[in-house]
């Protein structure tokens, strides 16, 4: 399929405006990237694009999904909640009546600006997505509770792309935390998601971001969390992959001013044939900003999980200190890890670490437990309860946390054969 | 209890232990002492049920073949084993391992689960009895512990596990003096007329205190010599390659 005709199948031509124009053109002249491109090496791409050449509008918003489903599929994290379903949100379903002064919380018209797109999943995210999950924070603003954005995906009879968005902005000196979910029902069709989040953190401004994709089985799910930090600014960020056949998470953190620091944490747990890819990039445009990666995969089954770690270091951007550290736990032989530390430094007086490894359950360790009478299956799950204990370790709202080591061990005791 | 007999075993190729016998009834402290490299590790390695090696020869526990049998099942017939060299496991709570083991054994034994709570009250008593900090329960096993922190706490988890058969494969090496005694204490505390111990040891000192039914001296992959207590006070004097010769 021509790259004009997958963007009239997915995003048909509506009322003309200059933004739209401009995303449309960029998009027929460059379409969707390839694997041939290293940052998407390792994604199955061919089974995405595969998909979206077949894949038509999602079904209309399905009456089904009521407020138990959403706390079933994506948990209740106590504060408010705003819920998309197939792209649309869903007022019904949400919970806004708790919004705090100073936070602005609904759907609304997005643009990216007026630069051209990352690439074809970010252009298509625009023209073809609808209203954007939008959380805005004044300035000087303390949010005690976290702010949780669903984004649901409802199968219908064909296969359907949905193209969620999600805006998050920062005011100067505010604290703010906001939890995005990712999450399906599996059914009759796959469904393909292709997700946008942007992330604006203001100076000084404290925002901690979970994302968590919990998708159906069968799903396939390509997203981008971009992130622009201001001067002081400090962002937590944790990625959470256990859902989708194929799923692709690609944070991109430009610390554009100067203090700025990101602690960046990311868990994947592919098992079955699923397919998970991390694509991390700090940026660091401004002197003396921090950043640390801390990411760890558990493959299990014929499952292949990936992460690149992508650091860039600008000239005039001294005093960085960034690390970067991708442990892998490899299950099985069938299991297969890739770990690509990718260090770009143009900078000097700057201090850069990376570490990587790929390794299987210890022996001794294991030998250990069973000694102690604790039965293999029970003595693999602690131990990789153990492993992926340090990502999730301190990440508040408590209540994810509880959420994620459960989920994780309820996959375990699975591996745990 | 435990019998053993015409036990070889081989890791790649080379023969470790080379037809050993021995028999350990109810009630009886038993001292396998041995020169470097003849095959006292393998020994309590081969009981406990760690792979990676060749095992020929018969080893019945209670009348039960038990290498047949899991480390895991193993544990649950009442044997443990203090490793030489506790593991590090960064990540998991000694607390919940604890008690982990224990309701495992339990589990298995068809016996009903002890709550969190309980556990605590008396993984506490046990831990002032071994002059243990309660810090110790929260922290990883054995994870950043000194040497004589490892073995105390191996000592610990064979309180609380209660074995009927339990392996000491050199639990003395490493302590100072004042360690030594706690340990000894502990494990003269669990001595029952219905529970063994195989010491295992370099070193008499520990055998004072314990005062062993038999010590047995390992060489060459065998027991080549037996005998009473007086034994480990011979060898201390003369060394192993008198014992060997005779």
């Amino acid at each position: 399929m021509s790259t004009g005709a997958l963007l009239e199948r997915l995003a048909p031509a509506g009322a003309a405006d200059a933004r739209a124009a401009r995303l449309r053109a960029w998009f027929v002249a460059h379409g969707l990237p390839t694997t041939r491109a290293e940052a998407w090496r390792y994604t199955a791409l061919d089974d995405v694009t595969a998909a979206l050449g077949r894949a038509g509008p999602p079904p209309p918003v399905e009456p089904e999904v009521t407020g138990a489903l959403v706390d079933e599929l994506a948990g209740d994290h106590g504060g408010p909640r705003l819920v998309f379903v197939n792209g649309r949100v869903r007022a019904d379903v949400s919970d806004l009546h708790a919004v705090p002064s100073g936070v602005w919380l609904g759907g609304r018209g997005w643009e990216d600006g007026d630069e051209d797109p990352p690439d074809g999943f970010a252009a298509l995210n625009e023209l073809a997505g609808t209203d954007a999950a939008t959380v805005l924070v004044g300035a000087g603003v303390r949010v005690d509770e976290p702010l949780h954005v669903v984004h649901l995906v409802v199968p219908g009879r064909a296969v359907a792309a949905v193209h969620p968005r999600t805006v998050v902005g920062v005011g100067d000196g505010s604290v703010v935390e906001v939890v995005e979910t990712y999450a399906g029902l599996a059914g009759e069709a796959i469904t393909v998601t292709n997700a946008s989040t942007r992330i604006l953190a203001g100076d000084s401004s404290h925002v901690t971001y979970h994302r968590v994709q919990v998708e159906a089985d069968d799903a396939l799910h390509v997203g981008a969390t971009r992130v622009e930090q201001a001067a002081g600014s400090h962002v937590r960020a944790t990625s959470v992959m256990t859902g989708a056949s194929v799923a692709r998470s690609a944070i991109e953190a430009r610390l554009s001013g100067a203090g700025a620091e990101i602690d960046l944490r990311g868990l994947y747990l592919p098992a079955g044939r699923q397919r998970h890819d991390n694509v991390v990039t700090v940026d660091h445009v401004a002197p003396h900003c921090r950043s640390t990666q801390l990411f760890k995969g558990v493959v299990d089954d014929h499952g292949r999980g990936s992460f690149t770690g992508h650091v860039i270091v600008r000239h005039g951007a001294a005093g960085t200190d960034a690390r970067q550290t991708n442990r892998n736990l490899v299950l099985c032989p069938t299991a297969q890890a890739d770990t690509r530390p990718w260090l770009a430094i143009l900078a000097d007086d700057v201090r850069c670490a990376h570490g990587a490894t790929v390794g299987r359950l210890d022996d001794e360790a294991l030998f250990y437990l069973r000694s102690r009478g604790i039965p293999l299956p029970e003595s693999r799950a602690l131990l990789v309860a153990a492993f992926v204990g340090e990502v999730l370790e301190g990440l508040s709202p408590a209540s994810l946390r509880e959420r994620l080591t459960a989920s994780c061990a309820a996959r375990m005791s699975r591996a745990g054969r | 209890m435990l019998h053993i007999e015409r036990l070889t075993v081989t890791v790649e190729g080379k023969r470790i232990l080379d037809g050993l016998d021995l028999e350990i009834a109810a009630g009886e402290v038993h001292a396998v002492m041995g020169p470097n490299g003849a095959g006292k590790s393998t020994l309590s390695n081969v009981l406990a049920g760690r792979d990676g090696y060749e095992v020929a020869g018969a080893v019945t526990f209670d009348g039960e073949d038990l290498l047949a049998l899991t480390p895991e099942e193993r544990a649950a017939r009442g044997l443990f084993l203090a490793f030489q060299y506790p593991v590090e496991i960064p990540g998991v709570g000694n607390m919940y391992f604890l008690h982990t083991a224990v309701n495992a054994l339990r589990r298995q034994r068809g016996q009903a689960e002890v709550s969190a709570g309980a556990f605590l009250a008396l993984a506490k008593e046990h831990m002032a009895r071994l002059g243990m900090d309660p810090a110790f329960l929260s922290r990883s096993v054995n994870d950043g512990f000194s040497g004589g922190e490892k073995k105390r706490n191996e000592i610990l988890q064979m309180a609380l596990l209660e074995p009927r058969l339990a392996i000491l494969d050199e639990t003395d090496s490493g302590l100072d003096i004042d360690a030594l005694r706690v340990v000894a204490e502990g494990v003269e505390r669990l001595r029952r007329p219905d529970r063994a111990m195989l010491v295992i040891t370099h070193y008499p000192r520990l055998l004072e205190h314990l005062r062993p039914d038999r010590v047995h001296v390992l060489q060459h992959g065998r027991i080549v010599r037996s005998g009473g207590y007086e034994l480990a006070a011979e060898l201390e004097a003369h060394g192993y390659q008198p014992a060997a010769a005779s």
